[in-house]
């Protein structure tokens, strides 16, 4: 679970996210739509405990982000938009330091199903320098969930991902327990799996719904983000 | 035409424009370091003109040719072979060709106008001194060695990374001609052989930069493996250093250094000090090439990686924010990593007996010890307080200047009380190892706590 409450979050002059609130509860998909610069990515970051925020209360699992930070992200798994790796290790080396990170013990069986699972295992003992972007995306991926967390935070989790690849992630999404928060300006991803959609502009919150809701109201839940967009 | 020239120029500007709004005091030091080099060398060049040392015209014009040579071949690798950025402008209907050799006019006008800037200042403090300026032929000289050392630069990186590394042939022929022939006046007519290279490096460099994105397996996939904290974070770092084989250049570089450094150390006094000079001089010149050996080693075998294990943390920082790891175990994870470092200088102790007494060997060693361990110290806070920040060059440059004063006052002390044999200098010198064992311990706490606030880990 996680709880996100009054969230104020300045670069410079610039408020990327002004007193947001949010409560992303256990076993539900939570999708955040909006335009480039809305302040999606800067929201996972701060849950991800990567930037910093001016004001406002994070909880994972009760753990305040803030004051208990690894016990927070003990709890968390996290894919960057773009997932930039050290270049000169091999996927599987990577993957194995991160479980390593994690203390995660029985890493081995895991790596092994999931980059089966996900086309990329052929790739496991290459350099991640020489990968294509949807490989880097994948192992990225394989990361973020190899430790099974309850609460997973992805950005755009399917782009560059092969057609296959991206249903299986689909798949796996739908079939997890936790809690899961995706980044996305994907509206068939949305559609597919998503069971709460936050519409975000300009770092606040324009409107939020289920998506059976907004799906019973509007053909499409881009017309209803488009609907939303325009009455703002 | 020049379109991919005015966007590099345009984004190095602006990025340094940000890493002066960013971090002003660091540029400030900077800026107050190069001003005291070449205060510095011009107080040197006085030194030598009034002491008459058989230091050449030919000594600084090729210390002057191999520093641009260096940053050429640098610059190449950073704006050209690994910048990504650079698909752009490869996949339009611009020739690779047009592309490149804008990459070659930025460099020139980057290593031109710190040429030029350098030397005015440089003459301008000469002036202050009263030293006569005019030799306009020399200076010309001087520019189109710089302007011949940044073309085979770039020419040597471009071969370098290509899959046919014969091609460096002809750029290693005409350095091989400068060793062999040693005049300014030879390197400055050579500068047309240089453009000829260039050019041919200019119609083949897109096979480098392909070759050195090409994907590359592992035969390692057996030490991919579970382990503890520090262990994993140790061994991503050896990881790289060993696949970008650092290791191996340091160990030849360790070598190298022992073989240069030692030849000095017997022949440096016949070669730079006139026979009148001898006896003033010729007890200090062989100690002053030991520190100097002993200097060099750990600017690439401690400095260099010690900073490094921060700086290029740019984009991959994220993957440490976001696992439950303490800022305690990254750096002392990371730190660990130059315990392998250290045994690359050891080389340097080996070969080095060759040229000196092999009583004095305990002093070297201790001296290289205590070295390494202050580099440690002073470069690991420096890397940490700016993790991310790409300015190596200048930040290394500014440290290993720090470190000069320091390390030569030290070795200068120690090494008059090491000679007087005094009985109790033993005790001293392992007092001092201990000190700066303690020293690199308080320098890991200050990291540590720099890591906390400037990088979000607990």
């Amino acid at each position: 679970m996680i709880m996100v409450s009054q969230l104020l979050k300045r670069y410079g002059n610039i408020t990327a996210l002004d007193h947001v609130s949010f409560s992303f509860n256990d076993g539900h998909i939570i999708a955040i739509m909006g335009e480039n610069g809305a302040g999606k990515s800067t929201l996972l970051k701060i849950c991800a405990g990567i930037l910093p925020f001016d004001q406002g209360e994070i909880l994972i699992d009760s753990y305040s982000i803030k004051n208990n930070p690894l016990a927070a992200r003990g709890m968390l798994g996290y894919l960057p938009e773009i997932p930039e790796m050290y270049e000169r290790i091999t996927g599987r080396e990577f993957l194995y330091y991160i479980a390593s990170l994690r203390k995660q013990a029985d890493a081995a069986e895991r790596i092994s199903t999931l980059a089966d699972s996900i086309g990329i295992a052929d790739a496991l003992d290459y350099e991640i320098g020489g990968y294509s972007k949807g490989m880097k995306q994948k192992i990225s991926l394989l990361a973020a969930i190899m430790h099974m967390p309850r609460n997973l935070l992805l950005d755009e989790p399917i782009y560059g991902l092969d057609p296959l690849a991206a249903r299986t992630v689909q798949e796996f999404i739908k079939t997890r327990n936790g809690t899961t928060v995706i980044a996305t300006h994907s509206t068939h991803l949305v559609e597919s799996i998503a069971d709460t959609v936050h519409f975000l502009m300009h770092g606040h919150v324009i409107h939020s719904n289920t998506t059976q809701a907004l799906l019973t109201r509007f053909p499409s839940i881009e017309d209803a983000y488009f609907h939303f967009k325009d009455q703002k | 035409m020049l379109e991919t020239a005015q966007i590099i120029l345009k984004d190095l500007s602006r990025g340094f424009r940000d890493k002066l709004r960013d971090s002003p005091f660091l540029y400030l030091f900077f800026s107050l370091m190069i001003v005291f080099s070449l205060a510095m060398f011009a107080v040197l060049t006085i030194t030598i003109l009034t002491t008459h040392l058989w230091v050449t015209e030919a000594d600084v014009f090729f210390f002057v040719f191999f520093a641009f040579l260096m940053k050429a071949g640098a610059d190449a690798h950073k704006l050209y072979i690994v910048a990504p950025q650079m698909s752009y402008g490869l996949s339009t209907p611009a020739s690779h060709r047009r592309t490149l050799s804008n990459i070659l006019a930025v460099i020139l006008l980057i290593n031109l106008g710190i040429w030029f800037m350098f030397s005015l200042l440089f003459l301008g403090f000469m002036a202050l001194y009263r030293v006569p300026l005019w030799y306009p032929v020399e200076y010309l000289i001087f520019s189109l060695g710089v302007l011949t050392a940044t073309i085979l630069g770039f020419t040597i990186t471009l071969h370098f990374f290509s899959p046919h590394p014969l091609r460096l042939l002809p750029s290693l022929v005409l350095m091989l001609s400068y060793s062999l022939v040693q005049t300014p006046m030879f390197v400055a007519l050579t500068l047309p052989a240089a453009v000829v290279q260039g050019a041919c490096a200019l119609s083949h460099g897109t096979s480098s930069y392909r070759y050195v994105k090409r994907k590359k397996r592992t035969a390692d996939a057996q030490y991919a493996k579970l382990r503890g904290v520090l262990p994993s974070l140790f061994y991503r770092e050896v990881t790289t250093l060993w696949r970008e084989r650092l290791f191996g250049s340091f160990v030849s570089m360790s070598v190298m250094t022992a073989i240069g450094t030692g030849f000095l150390y017997l022949h440096g006094a016949d070669l730079f000090l006139p026979p009148a000079l001898h006896r003033m001089m010729g007890a200090f010149l062989p100690s002053l090439f030991a520190f100097l050996g002993v200097y060099v080693v750990v600017l690439y075998t401690a400095v260099f990686p010690a900073l490094n294990l921060f700086l290029t943390e740019e984009k991959t920082l994220w993957i440490l924010q976001t696992v439950p790891v303490t800022a305690e175990q990254v750096v002392l994870g990371k730190t660990s990593a130059l315990a392998l470092c250290f045994l690359t200088a050891i080389p340097y102790l080996a070969f080095i007996p060759v040229f000196i007494s092999i009583d004095q060997l305990p002093f070297l060693a201790w001296f290289l010890t205590f070295s390494f361990l202050i580099s440690v110290m002073v470069a690991v806070p420096f890397g940490v307080k700016y993790v991310g920040k790409k300015s190596d060059i200048l930040l290394l440059y500014s440290l290993s200047l720090i470190l000069f004063v320091v390390l030569s006052l030290v070795a200068s002390w120690m090494n008059m009380l090491y000679t007087a044999r005094d009985g109790h200098i033993i005790i001293l010198l392992v007092l001092m190892l201990l000190f700066a064992t303690c020293g690199v311990f308080l320098s890991l706490k200050i990291s540590i706590r720099l890591l906390r606030t400037s990088s979000r880990l607990s």
